[in-house]
C-alpha cells in the first residue's frame, strides 16, 4: 500500500466517482469535474489518479459495455471500495474538526 | 448518451503510437476514453481541433503509469542480444577497421567532451552567484561631438548613492574599488609585523556586496562581516598563507595592510571559500569601502564624479526588468553632472551589463580583475568541436559503406532465407550502436587523461565533470543519436542489396553513388582539416609577430623591480638609486610610475591650448624620470629630454607622435611651440617621442604623454648587462632590502612581463593547435582506412599489373593519385574560406601580419604530405606483396 493520505485531486476524483455512482468512468469523471468545479483537467491526469487509487485499494473497477463512439472499446466503471469510503470520511472528519476549532471571531473579522 | 455524436475515425499515427507504448491492460480503457473525447470534440469544435486534441491526449498519456516496459520487451525478443553477438564477431573479424572506426570516433567524441568542458567553464562565469541574473554592472557610454568614446565600467563614487536614491527598482547598489597597484600585507602578532607578503588582489566594497553576491563563509557572519570599517575578509587559501593550515578560528586576528590606499591594522571578520576560477571578481582580501573613501584623493572637490576609479554594481528587484530600468537611468549622468558635461560637449549614457555576461562580452572598458574572455573564441571552439565530430562520423560512414561489399554475401544469404529489410537494418544499427558505445567509453577515458594537459594549455583548472547536465545530456545524445546518424546510411545501403546480385557479388558497380558520396565526404573532411591547419598556422604566426615585433623600445635588457610599499623614505630611494646606478652591470637606472605592459597611470582629457573645451580628447599620462627614455632606447624626434630637477616647477610634456594628429599640433617641430591643456593645467611641450607600443599590439597607437617626476617608487627599471645576470639580481635584492626594509622584492624582465598581455591569445593558439591536431589525426585515420580498404579490393588488379611489369612506384602513384586529386579539390574550396576567416580574425589586431600566399601554401603542402604518406603506406605495402598470392585464389 502506498500510504493512505488522499491528495486534493484524488479526493475530488473519489467524490466524483461517488456522485456518479454507478456510472463513473474516465470521460464522465472528467466532465463532471469540469461542470461542478470549472476545472479543466486532462484525461491523462484523471487516469493517473484512478490508476493510483485503484492500486491503493480505494476504488475498484469493472469493464462495461462497448459503444461506437468509443471506437468499440469497453468502458471501465469505477466504484468506491469500503476502504475508499473510510478514507473519504476520515478526510471529512479531519476537515470538520478543523472547522470547528476556528474561533467565531475569525469569521466575524472576515465579514464585518 | 448524446444522439448527435457520431463515430469518426481518429488520426492513425497517434493511435498506433498509443497502442505501441500503452500497457495492454490499460489500453482498452484509455483508447476508448480518448476516442470518446475525440468524437465529442469533433461534433463540438470540428475535425482539426479534435485531431489536435487526440494527439495531445496521446502524448499526455505518455507517462510512467501507462507505459509498458519497452526496453525489457526488446531484450526479450532476443534480437538485440543476437545482433550484439554478431556485431562483436564482426568487429573482431576486422580488427584494423574496427580499431580505426572506434579510435577515430573516440578521438572525435573526446575532443567534443573536452571542448564542452571549456565552453561550460567560459559560459559559466559568475553564474554561481544565486542572484547572478539580476545583478548588473553599471557602465557609462560617452560620446563627444559625435565621436564615440565607447563604454567604460569606471565610475565615480557618487553614482551608486545616486542610483540607490533615484531608482527604487534596485534592491541594492554597491561600489567596488580594486587596490590599484597592490600592497603589502603582514600578520600582526603582539603589535609586531611578521610574515609580510606582496598582495595584488585586494578589493574594497560596500557592505551590501555580501547581500548581493553569494560567498561561502567558512568562518564569520556572512551578513555583518563588512560592517566594521576596519574589517577584512580573507579567502581560505589566504588564511592558510598567513595563519597556517589548521582549522582554528582566525576571527579577530590582525592583518596590517600597507600600500597606496588603506594603511593600518585590519581585523579578520570572515573567511570565505576561495572564489571559483570562473568568477570575474578576483580577490584574496575584501575590505569595506569606507576605508578608501577617507583617502585624501577622494576628499577633494569634484572627486565624487571625477575620480572614476570605482565599479558600480546594482541588483534589480525580481519584479522589474532590465529595459524598464535602463530607460530610467540612461540620463542620470546629465541630471547630476549636466553643466560639466555640457561645457565639455559630452553626452553620457548609463547602461547595464548582466553579471554573467561581463566575462565574455568585454567590449566595456574595465581594468578587469581577470583576463577577459571572448565570446568569439567560445563560438569558435563550439564550431571546431562540431567539425571534429562530423569528421569522425564521416570516417565511420565511409569505412562502413566501404566494407559493405564484403558484407554483401552475408546480406544475400540472410535475405535468401527470409530476413526482412528492417531486421537487417536492426542488425547494422546494433553494430553501429556498439561501435559508438565503445567509442564513447574510450572517449571518456581520453578526456580524463588529457584534461590536465588542457589545463596547462589554457591556464585554468578545469575538472572533468561528467555529471554536469550539459555533458550528461550530450553523452546520452551521442549514445542515442550518434549510431543513428552515422549508422543509418550504411545500414540502408547494406540492407538494400538485391538478394541475387548480392549473392553473385556484383553489387559494387551498382553502388557507384555510394562511392561518389564517399569521395564527397573525404573532400569535406579535408576542407575542414585545411581550414584548421591554415588557421593554426596563421594564429601562431601572428603571435610570434606580436611577441617579437619592435615595440619602439628595447625591453629585453630591462629588469623591472616593483617599488616598495612600506618604509618608503627619500633617503632609502636615493641610496637605492645611487648604489644601483653605480653598479657596474647596470647601464641605466630609471624610476617611473608605470612601465610598458603595466598600463598608463592616468587617463584624462586634453586639448590644444587655445581651443574650446569641446575639442577635448582622451589622453593617457605616465610619469617618468630623466633616465627613462635612454634606458628604454626610445627615440626623440624633436625637442629635448627631461632634465634632472627636484624643484616643483613646470617640466613640460613629452608627447608621442599619435598626439600630433589627435590634437592638431602640426609637425613634430611645430608642436614644440604649442601648449596643451591636460585636465585643467596648461603645460608646454618639450619633446616629441616616436610612437611605441606601450600596450599590446591589439591596440593601436593612442595619444599619450610623459610627465616628469624625479623620484617615483612604483617601478624601478634597470638596464642590465646580459652578462652576470645572477650576480646583478643578487645585488638588486640586497640593495633593495637595505633601502626599503620590510618589503618583499619582486622583479621581472620586461619583455617577459610585456608578453604576459598575450596570455589569452597564447591559450587560444595552443587550444587551436591541439584541436587542429585532433581533427587532422581523425581525418588521416579515415583516409588510412579507406586507402587500405581499396587496396584489399584491388588486390588482383595490383597483382596483374605487377605480373605485367609495373614497378611498385608506379602502382603506388596509381592508387595514391585519386586521393591526392580529392585533396586538391578540398584545398581549392578551403583556401577562399580560410582567407576570409583569417582576414576577419586579423582585423581584431591593430598590428597584424599581412596575408601572404605562404600562409596557405605551407599548410597545404604539409597536409598533402601527411595524406600522401598515409595513403602510400598502404599502397606501397600492397605493391610489394608477391602477386602470385593474390592471383592464385579465386
Amino acid at each position: 500500500m502506498k500510504g493512505t493520505n488522499l491528495g486534493e485531486f484524488q479526493e475530488l476524483v473519489l467524490l466524483t466517482i461517488g456522485a456518479l455512482y454507478p456510472e463513473a468512468y474516465g470521460v464522465g469523471i472528467k466532465e463532471e469535474i469540469k461542470s461542478r468545479t470549472g476545472r479543466s483537467v486532462t484525461l491523462s491526469t484523471v487516469h493517473a489518479a484512478l490508476n493510483r487509487m485503484e492500486k491503493k485499494g480505494l476504488i475498484k473497477s469493472e469493464l462495461g459495455e462497448a459503444t461506437s463512439i468509443r471506437g468499440g472499446k469497453r468502458k471501465r466503471y469505477f466504484t468506491i471500495t469500503s476502504y475508499g469510503v473510510k478514507a473519504l470520511s476520515d478526510v471529512k472528519a479531519q476537515r470538520e474538526a478543523l472547522w470547528n476549532s476556528i474561533p467565531d471571531i475569525v469569521f466575524k473579522a472576515q465579514f464585518s | 448518451m448524446n444522439q448527435q455524436i457520431r463515430e469518426h475515425r481518429p488520426p492513425r499515427l497517434p493511435q498506433r503510437f498509443l497502442r505501441w507504448y500503452c500497457k495492454p491492460d490499460l489500453l482498452e480503457d484509455i483508447e476508448g476514453d480518448i476516442h470518446e473525447d475525440y468524437n465529442k470534440r469533433y461534433t463540438r469544435s470540428g475535425k482539426h481541433k479534435a485531431r489536435l486534441y487526440y494527439w495531445l491526449d496521446v502524448i499526455r498519456f505518455f507517462r510512467p503509469f501507462a507505459i509498458r516496459n519497452i526496453f525489457k520487451a526488446q531484450i526479450h525478443n532476443n534480437m538485440f542480444k543476437f545482433n550484439t553477438l554478431i556485431a562483436f564477431r564482426n568487429l573482431s573479424k576486422n580488427k584494423l577497421y574496427s580499431f580505426i572506426n572506434i579510435a577515430g570516433l573516440a578521438i572525435g567524441i573526446a575532443a567534443c567532451l573536452i571542448i564542452a568542458h571549456y565552453v561550460i567553464f567560459q559560459m559559466g562565469y559568475d553564474r554561481f552567484h544565486e542572484n547572478a541574473d539580476r545583478i548588473y554592472r553599471v557602465h557609462v557610454s560617452t560620446v563627444q561631438n559625435g565621436e564615440d568614446w565607447g563604454a567604460s565600467a569606471f565610475t565615480g563614487f557618487a553614482l551608486a548613492p545616486a542610483l540607490e536614491k533615484d531608482i527604487p527598482e534596485f534592491d541594492a547598489v554597491i561600489r567596488a574599488h580594486p587596490y590599484y597597484g597592490g600592497g603589502v600585507v603582514s600578520k600582526v602578532v603582539d603589535s609586531v609585523n611578521t610574515g609580510s607578503f606582496r598582495e595584488e588582489s585586494m578589493l574594497f566594497a560596500d557592505p551590501d556586496i555580501l547581500k548581493m553576491l553569494s560567498f561561502d563563509f567558512v568562518q564569520g557572519d556572512g551578513a555583518t562581516a563588512l560592517d566594521d570599517p576596519s574589517a577584512i575578509i580573507i579567502t581560505e587559501s589566504t588564511k592558510t598563507k598567513y595563519f597556517g593550515n589548521s582549522n582554528e578560528l582566525v576571527l579577530g586576528e590582525i592583518l596590517n595592510v600597507n600600500g597606496g590606499w588603506a594603511r593600518g591594522d585590519m581585523k579578520v571578520t570572515g573567511v570565505i571559500k576561495d572564489l571559483p576560477a570562473n568568477s570575474h571578481f578576483k580577490f584574496d582580501f575584501l575590505m569595506p569601502m569606507a576605508t578608501v573613501l577617507e583617502d585624501e584623493q577622494y576628499q577633494s572637490e569634484d572627486a565624487d564624479w571625477g575620480w572614476t576609479n570605482f565599479y558600480t554594481y546594482a541588483m534589480l528587484n525580481p519584479q522589474n526588468t532590465e529595459p524598464q530600468v535602463e530607460e530610467k537611468i540612461a540620463d542620470l549622468m546629465h541630471k547630476y553632472q549636466g553643466e560639466t558635461l555640457e561645457t565639455d560637449g559630452l553626452k553620457q549614457t548609463i547602461g547595464l551589463q548582466q553579471l554573467p555576461e561581463i566575462h565574455l562580452r568585454s567590449e566595456v572598458e574595465s581594468d578587469d580583475m581577470t583576463t577577459p574572455g571572448d565570446i568569439k573564441s567560445v563560438y569558435f571552439m563550439i564550431i571546431i568541436a562540431a567539425f571534429i565530430l562530423v569528421i569522425a562520423w564521416i570516417n565511420f560512414i565511409n569505412l562502413s559503406t566501404a566494407k559493405a561489399s564484403e558484407r554483401g554475401l552475408e546480406v544475400g544469404i540472410k535475405k535468401a532465407i527470409g530476413a526482412q529489410r528492417n531486421q537487417l537494418m536492426g542488425q547494422f544499427l546494433t553494430e553501429s550502436f556498439w561501435v559508438n558505445f565503445i567509442a564513447i567509453g574510450l572517449a571518456i577515458l581520453i578526456t580524463f587523461i588529457s584534461m590536465p594537459y588542457l589545463n596547462v594549455i589554457i591556464g585554468e583548472q578545469l575538472e572533468v565533470n561528467l555529471l554536469h547536465p550539459v555533458i550528461l545530456a550530450s553523452l546520452i545524445g551521442l549514445t542515442l543519436i550518434g549510431p543513428m546518424l552515422a549508422g543509418l546510411y550504411p545500414a540502408v545501403v547494406m540492407s538494400s542489396f538485391k538478394t541475387v546480385t548480392a549473392l553473385k557479388g556484383k553489387f559494387i558497380s551498382k553502388n557507384s553513388h555510394a562511392f561518389n558520396l564517399r569521395r564527397g565526404l573525404v573532400v569535406f573532411q579535408f576542407i575542414i582539416s585545411t581550414l584548421l591547419i591554415v588557421g593554426t598556422f596563421t594564429v601562431s604566426r601572428q603571435l610570434t609577430f606580436m611577441q617579437n615585433e619592435d615595440t619602439g623600445m628595447s625591453l629585453s635588457q630591462i629588469l623591472a623591480v616593483k617599488g616598495p610599499e612600506v618604509n618608503v623614505s627619500r633617503a632609502g630611494f636615493e641610496a637605492f638609486k645611487n648604489n644601483m646606478s653605480q653598479y657596474a652591470s647596470v647601464e641605466a637606472f630609471s624610476s617611473s610610475r608605470s612601465v610598458p605592459g603595466a598600463g598608463y597611470n592616468w587617463g584624462t582629457e586634453a586639448r590644444k591650448s587655445g581651443t574650446q573645451s569641446s575639442s577635448n580628447g582622451r589622453i593617457n599620462v605616465t610619469w617618468i624620470d630623466e633616465n627613462f627614455l635612454d634606458a628604454f632606447d626610445m627615440e626623440l624626434i624633436s625637442g629635448r629630454n627631461f632634465e634632472f630637477s627636484q624643484e616643483n616647477i613646470q617640466h613640460g610634456l613629452i608627447v608621442n607622435e599619435a598626439c600630433l594628429d589627435a590634437f592638431g599640433l602640426g609637425t613634430a617641430e611645430q608642436a614644440l611651440n604649442e601648449k596643451m591643456i591636460i585636465s585643467s593645467d596648461t603645460v608646454f611641450i618639450r619633446g616629441v617621442v616616436k610612437d611605441h607600443h606601450w600596450n599590446s599590439l591589439h591596440s593601436d597607437y593612442s595619444p599619450a604623454v610623459f610627465m616628469y617626476r624625479w623620484a617615483s617608487v612604483d617601478y624601478f627599471s634597470l638596464k642590465v648587462n646580459p652578462q652576470n645576470i645572477e650576480a646583478t639580481i643578487d645585488e638588486v635584492e640586497s640593495q633593495f632590502n637595505e633601502a626599503f626594509p620590510g618589503n618583499p622584492v619582486e622583479y621581472y624582465f620586461l619583455n617577459e612581463f610585456f608578453n604576459r598581455q598575450y596570455k589569452a591569445d597564447l591559450a587560444f593558439a595552443n587550444l587551436f593547435k591541439a584541436f587542429a591536431l585532433f581533427a587532422i589525426l581523425a581525418a588521416c585515420m579515415g583516409l588510412f582506412g579507406l586507402a587500405s580498404y581499396s587496396v584489399v579490393q584491388k588486390a588482383k588488379e595490383i597483382g596483374v599489373r605487377r605480373v605485367l611489369g609495373a614497378s611498385s612506384g608506379q602502382i603506388t602513384y596509381l592508387f595514391s593519385r585519386r586521393y591526392l586529386i580529392l585533396m586538391l579539390i578540398a584545398n581549392v574550396i578551403a583556401i577562399p574560406i580560410a582567407y576570409w576567416g583569417i582576414n576577419d580574425w586579423l582585423n581584431d589586431f591593430a598590428f597584424s601580419i599581412s596575408i601572404t600566399p605562404e600562409l596557405f601554401l605551407l599548410p597545404v603542402i604539409i597536409l598533402l604530405g601527411i595524406a600522401a604518406i598515409t595513403v602510400s603506406f598502404q599502397t606501397l605495402r600492397a605493391s610489394r606483396l608477391n602477386p602470385v598470392k593474390n592471383l592464385r585464389s579465386e
